[in-house]
């Protein structure tokens, strides 16, 4: 193998292997396709070309693979679009194994960019644009390698450093290039279809489900990805927003979980949960695949949510909300991510009352489960001393909760009956034993209190916040008369968000904040975008000392961008201005041409080296018929060519038709002589 | 005077021929296909990383051109030529070729517009450098090359596109009648043995003792030499350094033409090459004209330039730029 080319295998390997990757992102592939590609490639960056002695014999895989990603379609259990992605990956991991040949680079390239296409449609995650530009600065390496490799004599070295500056600032160029296009070429598609969404890799853990089962794992707490996305109006401008994100509420625990008494509804494109006011708080919210449930989640207390979208791969479509028990609402059909609006009141209260509960709901309030510990009603009654207003109840419970208890995520597993465990024995728990103590304690006295589960937390981020998996939390919701459901939540303070590593948690934070931008300026740019993007060139400038009539004049951007578009206008123009007056064939030339066909039309042939002049002096001397038109013709050419006398407008064609009618004479002058006459015939 | 049909073809020719001609390469075409349909893609589901994607696509064949008009830019060639170039063999052909600005890659260079086929590549051109680049050009026939003009192509970058710039230069490559083996025997030398004194009648060559050899049947008794073989007990002849040179004046019939012709030159060069080679003195007499005889390898240059001209027309002076 010449020095080289193993440089060249490894990048175009590589970027094969970042083109599958910009597809293997948006966690859609077959696994198996994944485990077959990824072995394929170790396997040719090691430099075992399996299959370099037989191409065709093992590319019966092929044939294998693509039938069972056709039945799998077939079937509905895999999308035609991913199949097609997967089986573009197969073909690459093919001629990967493949001998390194000239025909097979190409391939791998091509192969290459059909699955960073695929990608662009699988998936519009962050990474795929950094996939995307590696993968093109890889194979575009490779690629002129081989190229320069092609060119460079057998035994010489490839000049593999001198190769890299030059190719290095194409690609630049190449990048800003493409940047410039995405920007202004104008977007003809109003109706976006972006890559809404992808499932994205591991598995989706959102916590909610139809009941809470005390003695969970508690895991989730230490999950720091985000699940939702959501920005305010009018916006806090705080960093943490500590606030509660209500999922739903449960009302009836039998010792071991919580359930509901509500009954489902029918689906609503908008649900109203209870009447708002004029201090409503807009939420544009955004669930994301790795929440993985069908519960919308708002900021407590929800008053009104609508306008919901589905997005799947195959796109995103309105969708209805499902009000079941509890005040949960709930999205009619699965999807990989969700989009809504909602609505909330102000913190302080929802006003409900106890008559505006269905029935079943408001018996459930007071429920307590029939074994429950007599202990519980007992330090209860001792903790409070005779307090009976709700609210000052519920939080001097919650303060000796706090101050009595621990807050852990490690279990002892299910025990008979975990709130006593929880009381009086491990006297540690997370928030749903927190949660759930506080609700039950409340009730025995009397206390109508209901356990809630969503979120707590709320990062900021860009311009909106974002929630993680580990904010999952559970809290109480105390009946206080004339404010409704207040809530009140006994975990501790500093054990209410998320429980992760705090550098993973500011990874994944600068990795949303990258993302937001990209999100923003790259997946959701719209023709909108561009013409803000005019309009920002051309707005006058901010007065800065905040006069209150701005100058009327362009920003400088604008005369920058005026300038440049007037040099590019102005080099467009000279280089035209320099086509149109190259060099051309002399008009003179052009005439004699056209002499010269006429000529060869009446068969008169030019000796070799003969000039017009020669020729027609030789007509002159053998007293053609033609050399009476020829001469003037000549001595015309010879002056215009020769003699500073260009030919006049429309003498050359004057000219020339002299010449044609002198022909055509002589031509019928010779078929005279040449017929024999009727009257000496017919004699 | 050229019929109108032709020289409109002619003028048709000259003005759609541009400075530059661009070919697309086989992965190039591909490359364009795909290009084409994530444009179809981005603008039928209106995806931005489509759109993104495609504006890469473009940027890279935008970038291509202007790389690859870069390479071709500011780049003079000259031909160096060959020593010797006989019809249907590999013969080796150099141009020297250098840029004034910048470097080049990947360039290959070949004669335009001429029956030569074969390519010469240089892999990297830094600016400044004379760089004489080597090829191996096989000629289809005999006879002279009329060579137009040296083609300059780069694939550089990717590959995609090869632009090829033509640098005009005219010139004439004199290509050798196909060497081979004589199948036929010279017949009989139009003078004898003659020796420096050129005396018919000598028969044992002229110049110094070159060694001795065992007389072999029919050989001229008078070459023995008597004290040696007395010695050795066989007869010994004496060989000098120019031995029995002899003239022949090949010839080639006027009436021949197409195969025979090519054949009768073929076997000419390989009878004077084979004549030359024994140092013997070889002549040419075709129906153009008569070269003396003579030895030596310049008269074989002679004889093969001789060859190759035969039914062509055209200047026999400064023939060869090559």
């Amino acid at each position: 193998m010449r020095q080289g080319s193993r440089l060249r295998l490894v990048l175009r390997d590589l970027g094969s292997g970042f083109a599958f990757a910009s597809m293997a992102v948006s966690g859609q592939l077959p696994v198996w396709t994944l485990a077959l590609y990824g072995v394929s490639l170790v396997c040719a960056l090691a430099g075992w070309r399996l299959f370099a002695r037989r191409a065709k014999l093992t590319a019966l895989l092929l044939l294998i693979a693509a039938v069972v990603l056709g039945m799998n379609v077939l079937a509905g259990g895999l999308n035609l679009v991913v199949a097609a992605c997967a089986f573009a990956g197969l073909i690459s991991a093919h001629r990967l194994l493949s001998s390194p040949e000239g025909a097979t680079d190409g391939q791998v390239h091509l192969s290459g960019l059909l699955m960073v296409a695929g990608g662009a449609a699988l998936s519009g995650e962050l990474v795929y644009g950094l996939f995307l530009v590696v993968f093109s600065l890889l194979s575009s390496l490779s690629l002129a390698l081989g190229v320069v490799e092609a060119a460079v004599p057998e035994g010489e070295p490839v000049p593999t450093r001198e190769v890299m500056r030059p190719l290095a600032k194409g690609l630049g160029f190449a990048v800003a290039g493409a940047v410039a296009f995405f920007i202004l070429f104008p977007r003809l598609n109003w109706n976006m279809m972006g890559p809404r969404s992808s499932p994205g890799l591991g598995a989706a853990t959102a916590g909610f489900s139809n009941t809470v089962r005390l003695g969970g794992a508690g895991t989730i707490k230490g999950n720091p990805r985000i699940v939702l996305r959501s920005t305010l109006s009018p916006d806090p401008r705080k960093e943490n927003l500590d606030a509660y994100w209500l999922g739903r509420t449960y009302d009836v625990f039998d010792g071991q979980e919580w359930t509901n008494a509500g009954k489902p509804r029918s689906p609503m494109l908008m649900v109203t949960l209870r009447p708002g006011g004029e201090n409503l708080i807009h939420q544009r919210v955004e669930l994301l695949p790795a929440y993985g449930a069908r519960t919308a989640v708002a900021l407590e207390t929800p008053a009104r949510l609508g306008n919901a979208l589905a997005h799947t791969q195959t796109g995103s479509r309105r969708i209805g909300l499902q009000r079941l028990g509890g005040g949960e609402l709930r999205f009619a059909d699965a999807a990989t991510s969700y989009s809504y609006e909602a609505y909330s009141l102000p913190p302080g209260g929802g006003g409900d009352t106890l008559d505006s509960l269905p029935p079943e709901e408001q018996d459930a309030l007071l429920a307590l489960p029939e074994n429950l510990d007599a202990r519980i009603a007992q330090t209860a009654a001792r903790v409070l001393n005779g307090e009976r207003e709700p609210l000052a109840a519920a939080q001097k419970l919650a303060a000796w909760l706090q101050r009595e208890h621990q807050y852990t995520l490690e279990l002892s597993g299910d025990v008979a009956d975990p709130l006593a465990d929880f009381l009086f024995v491990r006297k540690a728990g997370h928030c749903e034993h927190f949660a759930t103590a506080l609700t039950l304690m409340l009730r025995t006295q009397g206390l109508r209190a209901r356990l809630a589960t969503g979120f707590f937390g709320g990062e900021r981020v860009a311009d909106g916040y974002i929630v993680r998996a580990g904010d999952a939390h559970a809290w109480t919701h105390v009946l206080v008369p004339g404010r409704g459901f207040v809530t009140v939540d006994a975990t501790p303070p500093s054990h209410r968000s998320s429980q992760s590593s705090v550098v993973l948690q500011r990874m994944i934070a600068f990795y949303e904040v990258v993302e937001a931008r990209w999100r923003s300026a790259v997946v959701d740019y719209s023709f909108r975008d561009q013409l803000d993007f005019a309009r920002t060139l051309v707005r006058p400038p901010r007065s800065r000392s905040g006069e209150a009539t701005p100058s009327r004049l362009p920003p400088l951007r604008a005369w920058a961008a005026a300038v440049v578009a007037g040099l590019v206008a102005y080099g467009a123009w000279r280089g035209l201005a320099r086509f149109l007056a190259r060099e051309r064939p002399h008009e003179a030339t052009r005439f004699v041409d056209a002499v010269e066909a006429q000529l060869a039309s009446a068969r008169l042939e030019r000796e070799e080296g003969e000039t017009l002049e020669d020729l027609d002096a030789r007509l002159a001397r053998e007293g053609h018929p033609l050399s009476a038109a020829l001469s003037p013709i000549t001595r015309r050419y010879l002056e215009a060519r020769f003699g500073g006398r260009p030919l006049l407008q429309g003498e050359a064609t004057t000219l020339l038709a002299t010449l044609k009618r002198a022909i055509a004479e002589d031509a019928r002058r010779s078929a005279a002589e040449a017929r024999p006459p009727r009257a000496r015939r017919a004699s | 005077v050229k019929p109108r049909r032709k020289q409109w073809w002619a003028w048709l020719r000259a003005r759609l021929r541009p400075p530059r001609t661009l070919k697309v390469t086989r992965i190039g075409r591909t490359y364009l296909v795909v290009t084409f349909g994530v444009g179809l893609g981005a603008l039928n589901t209106g995806n931005n990383l489509l759109y993104l994607l495609l504006g890469l696509l473009l940027s890279m064949v935008v970038v291509s051109g202007v790389l690859s008009e870069r390479c071709i830019r500011d780049v003079s060639v000259r031909r160096v030529g060959t020593d010797a170039a006989f019809a249907s063999e590999p013969f080796a052909f150099r141009w020297a070729i250098s840029k004034k600005r910048g470097h080049g890659f990947a360039l290959t260079l070949g004669e335009a517009d001429s029956p030569l086929t074969g390519e010469g590549g240089v892999g990297y051109l830094p600016a400044g450098v004379d760089h004489v680049v080597r090829a191996d050009l096989t000629a289809p026939a005999r006879g002279p090359v009329l060579l137009t003009g040296v083609r300059v192509t780069t694939t550089w970058p990717l590959g995609l596109f090869a632009k090829t710039r033509v640098f005009p230069m005219e010139g004439t490559l004199l290509v050798y009648p196909r060497r081979g083996y004589a199948c036929q025997d010279p017949g009989e030398a139009e003078r004898g043995p003659v020796g420096d004194a050129g005396n018919p009648r000598r028969n044992d060559g002229t110049g110094d003792v070159s060694g001795l050899r065992e007389l072999m049947q029919g050989e001229d008794a008078r070459r023995i030499h008597w004290r040696k073989s007395a010695a050795l007990g066989k007869l010994l002849r004496v060989e000098r350094e120019r031995e029995e040179r002899r003239t022949w004046v090949l010839a080639v019939d006027a009436g021949l033409e197409g195969d025979a012709l090519e054949r009768r030159c073929e076997e000419v060069a390989a009878l004077a090459h084979r004549l030359i080679e024994e140092g013997h003195e070889v002549g040419l007499s075709t129906a153009d004209g008569r070269v003396r005889p003579a030895a030596g390898s310049a008269q074989e240059r002679r004889v093969l330039r001789a060859l190759a001209w035969l039914g062509h027309e055209g200047p026999r002076e400064e023939e060869e730029a090559a």
